[in-house]
């Protein structure tokens, strides 16, 4: 061999040397954080009870890649088994957690149709206690608007002055729609809130929109699937009286609930 | 003279290697319908690890193309877990808002059945 090509194979030998090395550390950082994840999930007994089988591919790779560790110029194998090791820790302890939050949610949601009951059992009987012909005439009458179909009207008086939320006075009218929405399985509503022309425009049609969505809520809470309710906010838009007078104002300050047909096919919005 | 019989000894090693591998078909099922599935529980891109199972099965079908089996069986296995670890998140994920979610509506009803009281 001549002195070229000696040098030549050398440097070849050292460069492959050197890139073995680099391999090797690569497949042993790679061999050891695959470790590292698999004892913490081996270490979790919930994880362990929830998900046994990915716990155990993960061991299973694990060993695959220590295997390789032992054989020169195998470092791809080791990389990958400890890829597929470390993937395998990580399904585990998601899944897991995944069984742990359905757990919590079946648990709540139990707890949650438990308060339902209650709060539609307490406001009957707020309603009960209630004079009757007060709050009559703070609903308007549900009237068909033709095109709209049928559309029923929450007054000013049902809210807190200038706030989202609705007053006691409002719960005869509140259980009178959620009664109605469960005799009609099929009927959804668009519930749309309207204010007046006081104060600027953008904290009009947020009131509206909030006070809407307070409507959705207690529908909600009572036990309406959230669904069926859809909530619009038009602020000041499409006032039914005057803005002139203060009579005029407190008509235009309402909430409207457009029901849809019993086929659930509602008028399009506004 | 002995050179060349070097080169065909290693051509033929070499070949050799290439030879062993079977094709993974089965194994690039495996990964396709893992990608499948994951999308449909609503593993999107935005999930790191379902841009990756998308990267690794491209790149393990090119492979395949390429006849290059070992690699291709490679990626597709990791394609495969990358893909599953994206849809346990993704179910994870959901579960985690749809408690936050029901936790706020048990604190509105006690809020409610507070003020009634």
């Amino acid at each position: 061999m001549n002195r070229p090509a000696l040098c030549l194979s050398s440097l070849c030998a050292v460069v492959m040397l050197l890139a073995g090395c680099a391999d090797q550390q690569r497949s042993e950082s790679a061999l050891e954080a695959a470790r590292v994840s698999f004892y913490k999930v081996k270490e979790a007994p919930e994880v362990l009870r929830n998900s046994p089988k990915d716990v155990l591919r993960a061991g299973e790779s694990l060993a695959r890649a220590d295997r390789y560790a032992g054989y020169w110029g195998s470092s791809e194998d080791v990389i990958h088994y400890a890829y597929l090791s470390q993937r395998y820790s990580d399904i585990a302890s998601e899944s897991s957690q995944l069984l742990v939050n359905q757990a919590h949610i079946a648990k709540l949601e139990g707890e949650r149709q438990r308060l339902q009951q209650a709060l539609r059992d307490a406001k009957l009987l707020s309603v009960q206690q209630q004079g009757q012909a007060q709050d009559e005439q703070m609903v308007s009458l549900t009237r068909n608007q033709g095109e709209r179909g049928l559309v029923m009207t929450l007054g000013d008086v049902l809210f807190e002055p200038a706030q989202a939320s609705l007053n006691a006075s409002a719960n005869r009218t509140v259980l009178k729609l959620v009664q109605f929405l469960q005799l009609n399985p099929r009927r959804i509503v668009r519930i749309e809130g309207y204010t007046d022309n006081q104060g600027n425009q953008p904290s009009n049609l947020a009131l509206s929109r909030e006070r809407a969505q307070e409507v959705a809520n207690v529908l909600e809470d009572l036990g309406v699937n959230k669904q069926r309710l859809q909530v619009v906010g038009y602020g000041e838009a499409y006032p039914l009286a005057e803005n002139a007078s203060q009579r005029g104002r407190a008509q235009n300050r309402r909430v409207e609930i457009v029901f849809s047909d019993d086929q659930g096919q509602l008028s399009p919005a506004r | 003279m002995r050179n060349r019989h070097h080169c065909i000894l290693a051509l033929s090693l070499a070949l050799a290697g290439c030879a062993v591998d079977p094709v993974p078909n089965e194994q690039l099922r495996l990964s396709e319908q893992a990608l499948v599935q994951a999308r449909a529980v609503g593993a999107t891109e935005q999930v790191a690890e379902m841009r990756l199972a998308e990267q690794q099965l491209a790149r393990a079908q090119k492979n395949m193309a390429e006849q290059d089996y070992k690699r291709a069986r490679v990626l597709a296995e990791q394609a495969e877990l990358d893909a599953r670890l994206a849809e346990s998140r993704v179910l994870t994920a959901k579960s985690q808002a749809q408690l936050v979610e029901l936790q706020a509506r048990i604190t509105r009803l006690r809020k409610q059945l507070g003020d009634l009281q």
